[in-house]
């Protein structure tokens, strides 16, 4: 089998490429996609490569991406559309929420809407209020859509992979900070991470992490470098996540830290939480404990504070350690 | 089907819209029907510009386009079974009624928030020129929808990448109560040009003024794969929906039979170039009728869909999470 030392910027690239080389239903819209080859450079070659029918340098307006993207879909073509920064999606969100999420259902299963939206999220690149925000919550609330993020090069294809293939609307949520700071070994062949499935990155005893996308790195590491006894679970699919990979791993260890960027109030660790405490709670030897981006708007200059980082979560790790 | 036939055909449409409009109107106000937005008035521009149409065109429809439904074929069946949100509803029940899907003619789903469809046409249109297909797509909307993003973007798009889509501004002056001259400064039709689009306004109470710009417009959107924004200039006769009472906030200055109606201007028409008599009409009244009413004593005998349908069609195949969720109710 050969692979190559990825990044995740290269990895969802040449995912693109090699769906696209055998798919010609499969079109790229989104603002700067096609000679810039994007801001963060994701579709760069694409465009030269499949012509601009195929990689659409849309005008400037979210809306109308998702509004053509998922006409595009209905009428048979598999559309990837892009948004710049997840944080400019919303005046895209009647489409998403009342068009794309509904079509299926309303129709009766008689129009479906197979679109893998790409758009990169999350802080820690000094982007501020508007190039920061990870809005996850938002659609993992909305019946009809499903919610993905990887967490490094390997995943970034593998769930690419099976986003493709999908018959369904995907909100695929790249994390911004990871695009280029870490590689993995990519396999240059064809696979799929199967959507609803999690991944145990490191095996514990002590107590259970989950986590995913951007945060993933930073749980990891501080697992490693601290010499914690901890399970870490990357949901790799934010919604529907996986509950049971959870269950397994909370009625061992006990104890349950949940990390995410996005603030904490409403947030995906407040659902893993209720979902935890409603079929496990006897297995509970603590509090299940958040460390996440606080309820406040992403500031710029002082993203640091914002951040979760190693500190906060030993802090956390360390009051579970007072419950035996 | 020659001229004649053509509007005959047409005329009859228009009556069994009308028809099945105060059918269901009537059945709202008996409790029969939880809602309808009735199409009163709307019927010649609508049923004008399906005459210029061919079977393959898509149709991205909203909620008030119940004579463009029947004329392009869709059973009365399958309109009343959507309004009793019945277990043979095309949507199985999920929406309210007013709210169509008819993938079989080419008619799109209906949503509520307005104007939501037309960006969507655009995506559909530009699939249609990326296979190099000779179909077009049809976008129909109310006055309202002309002052929302989502108007803006899909105009501007259509006309950017060159889409095939007809934008029918079905103008009925009023959206809910605020009238079209509290809505927008400008004549509809002129925003077109603002895109770079051709803009055309008709008289959409006039089937065969509106038969013959839908005509022009349709063969010169196929031909050249342009967009155009038809303005069809009509008047909504009836309240927004039966949840409202316009009494409120309008005189009426079109109602059903009277003057301007244009089932009474079509009428006059047909008679004048001797496509009907006196006699044909009320046949065909009487036979509108007696079939509506038929068909919906028939249609209220279905029974409503099974509970576990409701937990289908979010996903291909539903999460865990709502298997459980399922279980729970059920």
């Amino acid at each position: 089998m050969s692979s190559k030392q990825l990044n995740m910027v290269q990895a969802i690239n040449s995912t693109l490429d090699s769906f696209m080389s055998r798919d010609d239903s499969i079109i790229l819209l989104g603002e700067d996609i096609g000679k810039d080859g994007g801001v963060f450079r994701v579709t760069e070659g694409l465009q030269a490569k499949y012509g601009t029918e195929r990689v659409i340098d849309m005008p400037l307006v979210e809306l109308g991406i998702v509004g053509m993207a998922i006409g595009m879909a209905v009428s048979g073509l598999r559309p990837v559309p892009e948004i710049q920064f997840q944080d400019f999606i919303f005046t895209a969100f009647d489409q998403l929420v009342n068009q794309a999420a509904k079509m299926r259902y309303r129709s009766g299963g008689s129009y479906t809407v197979p679109m893998v939206l790409r758009t990169p999220y999350g802080g820690g690149i000094k982007g501020g209020l508007y190039h920061s925000q990870s809005g996850e919550a938002y659609f993992a609330h909305t019946a009809g859509l499903t919610v993905i993020s990887p967490s490094n090069p390997y995943d970034a294809k593998g769930l690419l992979s099976a986003s493709m293939k999908s018959n369904d609307p995907i909100i695929f949520l790249e994390p911004k900070r990871l695009y280029r700071s870490i590689k993995s070994d990519v396999p240059d062949e064809d696979f799929e991470i199967p959507i609803g499935k999690a991944s145990l990155v490191h095996e514990g005893d002590d107590i259970t992490f989950v986590t995913y996308g951007s945060m993933v790195p930073l749980v990891v590491n501080t697992v490693s470098k601290n010499n914690l006894n901890a399970d870490v679970i990357d949901l790799r699919t934010i919604m529907p996540y996986d509950g049971e990979t959870i269950l397994n791993s909370v009625k061992k260890t006990g104890k349950v830290i949940i990390v995410h960027e996005a603030p904490r109030t409403l947030g995906m660790g407040a659902e893993i939480s209720a979902f935890i405490s409603e079929r496990a709670i006897d297995y509970l030897m603590g509090p299940i404990l958040r460390v996440t981006g606080p309820d406040i708007p992403f500031p710029y200059r002082l993203e640091d504070y914002y951040m979760p980082n190693e500190t906060r979560i030993l802090k956390a790790v360390k009051k579970l350690q007072e419950y035996k | 089907m020659d001229e004649k036939e053509m509007f005959v055909n047409a005329y009859k449409t228009m009556v069994l819209a009308r028809t099945l409009d105060r059918k269901i109107v009537t059945a709202q106000r008996q409790g029969r029907v939880g809602f309808y937005t009735p199409t009163m008035g709307q019927e010649a521009l609508q049923v004008g510009l399906s005459m210029a149409l061919e079977k393959d065109d898509l149709i991205y429809e909203y909620y008030r386009d119940v004579p463009f439904m029947l004329h392009r074929g869709v059973p009365l069946e399958t309109l009343i079974d959507q309004i009793m949100g019945n277990s043979m509803d095309n949507e199985k029940g999920r929406q309210m009624p007013s709210h169509y899907s008819a993938k079989d003619y080419n008619f799109m789903s209906v949503q509520s928030p307005v104007a939501t469809n037309l960006p969507l046409a655009v995506g559909a249109g530009y699939a249609i020129k990326y296979r190099k297909k000779k179909n077009i797509v049809v976008t129909t909307f109310g006055d309202g929808s002309t002052s929302t993003p989502d108007f803006h973007a899909a105009m501007n798009l259509a006309a950017v990448f060159d889409i095939p889509v007809v934008f029918l501004c079905e103008n009925n002056k009023w959206a809910i109560s605020l009238p079209v001259e509290k809505q927008t400064r400008v004549e509809i039709w002129k925003k077109a040009e603002a895109y770079g689009m051709k803009g055309v306004k008709v008289d959409g109470n006039d089937l065969f003024a509106m038969y013959e710009v839908s005509k022009a417009e349709v063969e010169r959107t196929r031909t050249t794969g342009e967009p155009v924004l038809i303005e069809a200039v009509s008047y909504r006769m009836g309240p927004h929906s039966t949840s409202d009472d316009p009494s409120k906030y309008r005189t009426d200055t079109i109602k059903d039979g009277s003057d301007g109606d244009p089932i009474v201007i079509a009428e006059k028409k047909m008679k004048e170039k001797g496509y009907l008599t006196d006699a044909d009409i009320e046949k065909i009244k009487n036979d509108a009728k007696e079939l509506v009413d038929r068909k919906f004593e028939e249609r209220e005998k279905v029974p409503p869909p099974k509970p576990e349908t409701m937990f289908l069609d979010v996903y291909e195949k539903p999460t865990w999470i709502i298997e459980e969720e399922k279980e729970e109710i059920l």
